[in-house]
């Protein structure tokens, strides 16, 4: 008996430390995304347009995970990031078509590639801070435009960069979507793993002190030059990892795509989702991203007023931002404690409706 | 060319003795954690094993008529959870009764009888037979069976872990013999440079600002002020509002850049360093501490991660670290926080370790800036009016603090206060200014009898 009761209790604890465990949401998170793309591998009758949108999702969630160290942690607003995505999306179509790399040179050059900018923006953002810095970017990101627009001999200007294939030790293999999908997933989950680990970490503590001030994170032997880098070179490489993914997936990328609105729209996902959870921010790019290209273009009225569409994605973000400030999850996890607490109420009601009150 | 040569040798030497002090001292907090920590899995995990063996055991014992403790505990508990479970179930019945109209006898009766069968299987499956020579044999040979086959994996758990604890402990004390040694060399190494003669104290003085000036503009915030602060005591600095008391504590910290002058320090290498010479960022490294006028806290982190901050310098995990979650972040994470646990107990503070510094009481607010300096084990700190905002009787909580701080972690206290009453109880040493220039120091009576300070205060003629 008693013997029972500590296995029950050990078995107990066991399984409260898988479920609690940080990583468990974000594996749970991929294993859905991979059942999606499984059920139609397997014959189940799922859209070509939903699994898009699944993969395109994912897609975003990676490059807002980035932006959302630097805005939500270090408290720096950019605009760029679409230039960034644009610069990783034409690395890997350059490189694929004309040199003919290798899809792991091609993400070693796309790091380094993304720490050298990453350091150039993360370099000027010590002398400007704020709308000012989020202004530099943005022009930084139309300057991004202008080139991918006029430099042909890279990104074949206005009429877009096809990608014919991912080439994978010496042999170009053409692009099997199922497959990505499956890699972005994994990716994906690695990202968020990361990243979870970065916002845990003293480094993301770092961060925080900078944001919530710099004067007393000085104090305490944080180096504002540092961690400023950091962020943006964060940022960065998230971005650009993105960009070979998004040019791996879709395989096409055409300058208009890398515009001020890829940029908001990112901005919006991590501000509507909540710009320091990692749930929030999948389901800040969920409700951009993921609505449009999964819900709304579903409905035979949406697709025929695509206008509307951008309306009524227009009008959630407004309303979202007007009551919960705090973002998405900030509704949700209210939610869940208000049910919580409701629950909890419920169950001693019912106790004592069945067993009457302890007073008796 | 020879000098700046071995400038830069000193440096690089200087460097790698505080990483040398910060590795002791992670290791000398690490090794009874982590000892504890296998001491404990061990407990647990015989334990277990030991409660196996008898539950096993349990129906040859009875069997046999052999009745142990844990066989007594075991009828017990039944017996209990039985009781429990018909006292809830008669509260669900009166229920009931009260509700609709049933015979309560007969219903009241039926549950009893229920109750005694239950009651009468347990007495009979734990019906300790009479001793009994067979039955008692072939328990013995049982309990022979089970010890061999649960004996032999105790005492694999027990070497296991023993092992573990020895080579850990092993591993450790030579880490920490090995830094040490190399302590030395640097040391030596570095005595051997001769250039320590650079900057000299006086002997029993921490901290020097020579003729400090700090202009902005026309304004003279700081006029050639000249003051020591001596080891171990605590001093403090007064004046009228706009005296520029707050500006020398920046130009201590480097927060602002002198006009002129110099500050002297002797680091935790017990060397002289200028200060004028060091980045903001790096004056916690060599041991001084601040706090600010107006609470700085991060308010999206918790009390137990405010003071984590405090020890950013300490860690030794770099950014890959952080970034895959390295096994020596791990261990570090576990040592710091105990610390912080420690400091927080310490100064009465347990009860917010997980609180959220919003809406906490300025006293409080105040309290956890002094804890959050005591976790780099600083040599100075430096208070910027931790009065300010406190009523008399947090004031007071705070005057003991301070002592306790004091006497307890071994540092040295600059403060800068506008509550007399409490300059005067806490200070050793008290230097008034007045525009930025001198006016007295001494101790706290030599000051308040001082003309020339109550000129100051209370307007002159």
């Amino acid at each position: 008996m008693i013997y029972n009761n500590e296995v029950c209790k050990r078995r107990k604890a066991k399984f409260n430390s898988i479920k609690n465990h940080p990583y468990f949401g974000f594996v749970i998170l991929t294993l859905l995304m991979l059942a999606v793309q499984f059920a139609r591998v397997l014959g189940v009758d799922v859209p070509i347009t939903i699994l898009r949108a699944f993969g395109l999702t994912m897609i975003y969630i990676i490059i807002a995970l980035g932006f959302s160290i630097l805005l939500g942690y270090a408290g720096l607003a950019s605009l760029g990031t679409a230039g960034f995505v644009g610069v990783g999306t034409y690395i890997i179509g350059y490189m694929t078509n004309s040199l003919g790399t290798s899809i792991f040179l091609i993400l070693l050059i796309t790091i380094v590639g993304a720490i050298i900018i990453g350091a150039i923006v993360g370099f000027i953002s010590l002398r400007i801070e704020g709308m000012y810095l989020a202004i530099i970017t943005l022009g930084l990101s139309q300057i991004l435009n202008e080139v991918f627009k006029n430099a042909t001999v890279f990104t074949n200007g206005t009429n877009g960069l096809n990608l014919d294939g991912i080439v994978i030790f010496n042999k170009l293999i053409q692009i099997n979507h199922n497959a990505i999908f499956v890699v972005l997933a994994v990716f994906m989950l690695f990202i968020m793993i990361l990243t979870l680990n970065i916002m845990k970490s003293p480094t993301g503590r770092a961060l925080l002190a900078m944001r919530n001030s710099e004067s007393a994170a000085q104090a305490m032997g944080i180096s504002i030059f540092k961690y400023r880098m950091l962020a943006f070179i964060v940022a960065t490489v998230y971005a650009l990892l993105g960009g070979v993914f998004y040019m791996s997936y879709i395989s096409f990328s055409i300058p208009t795509t890398w515009s001020l609105a890829f940029s908001l729209n990112i901005l919006a996902a991590v501000i509507v989702g909540g710009s320091q959870s990692i749930y929030g921010i999948v389901l800040g790019t969920f409700m951009i991203f993921g609505l449009n290209l999964a819900v709304l273009n579903q409905i035979q009225f949406f697709v025929d007023n695509p206008a509307i569409s951008i309306v009524f994605n227009g009008a959630l973000i407004i309303v979202v931002i007007i009551y919960y400030p705090g973002g998405l999850i900030r509704l949700v996890n209210t939610t869940v404690y208000k049910l919580k607490t409701k629950i909890k109420l419920w169950k001693k009601r019912r106790k004592e409706y069945i067993y009457g009150s302890d007073s008796e | 060319m020879v000098p700046i040569l071995s400038n830069i040798k000193a440096f690089l030497y200087s460097r790698q003795i505080k990483k040398i002090q910060t590795n002791l001292e992670f290791n000398k907090n690490y090794l009874p954690i982590k000892v504890n920590y296998y001491e404990d899995q061990l407990k647990q995990k015989s334990e277990f094993l030991d409660l196996k063996i008898k539950h096993k055991l349990l129906p040859y014992e009875i069997k046999a008529g052999v009745s142990s403790e844990f066989l007594k505990q075991t009828y017990e508990l039944q017996l209990q959870k039985i009781e429990e479970k018909y006292y809830w179930k008669k509260r669900a019945l009166k229920q009931i009764i009260k509700r609709k109209n049933i015979d309560e006898k007969i219903s009241l009766d039926k549950l009893n009888k229920d109750k005694n069968n239950e009651l009468d299987d347990i007495k009979r499956k734990y019906y300790i037979n009479t001793p009994n020579k067979g039955a008692e044999l072939f328990y013995n040979n049982q309990a022979k069976i089970l010890q061999d086959k649960y004996g032999s994996k105790i005492t694999k758990i027990d070497t296991k872990y023993n092992d573990l604890i020895r080579s850990l402990k092993m591993k450790v004390e030579n880490r920490i013999n090995n830094y040490q040694t190399r302590y030395e060399v640097y040391k030596t190494k570095l005595a051997n440079l001769n250039i320590s003669s650079k900057f000299s104290l006086d002997e029993g003085v921490l901290l020097k600002v020579d003729n400090l000036s700090m202009h902005f503009g026309g304004l003279k915030a700081v006029d050639k002020l000249t003051f020591e602060v001596k080891k171990g005591e605590v001093f403090g600095l007064i004046g009228p509002n706009g005296a520029g008391k707050t500006t020398v504590f920046n130009c201590i910290t480097r927060f602002y850049k002198p006009t002129d002058g110099h500050i002297y320090f002797q680091n935790k290498l017990n060397e002289v360093v200028h200060l004028n010479d060091i980045v903001v960022h790096n004056v916690i490294r060599e041991g001084i501490v601040r706090t600010f006028q107006n609470v700085e806290m991060i308010w999206e982190l918790n009390i137990l991660e405010n003071l984590l901050i405090a020890a950013h310098t300490t860690y030794r995990s770099g950014f890959f670290g952080h970034l895959f979650n390295s096994r020596l972040l791990r261990q570090e994470e576990v040592v710091i926080r105990k610390k912080a646990e420690k400091i927080l107990r310490d100064l009465d503070l347990i009860q917010y370790t997980y609180a959220y510094p919003f809406g906490l009481p300025y006293g409080i607010l105040k309290k956890i800036e002094l804890a959050r300096t005591l976790m780099v084990n600083p040599k100075l700190i430096i208070l910027d009016e931790p009065a300010a905002g406190l009523n008399e009787a947090e004031t007071r909580v705070l005057e003991d603090t301070i002592r306790k701080i004091r006497k307890e972690y071994d540092t040295t206290i600059f403060l800068v206060e506008h509550d007399m009453g409490l300059v005067m109880n806490i200070c050793d040493t008290v230097c008034a200014i007045s525009f930025g220039q001198k006016l007295a120091i001494g101790t706290p009576k030599e000051i308040q009898s001082s003309k020339i300070v109550q000129e100051a205060y209370l307007g002159g003629e």
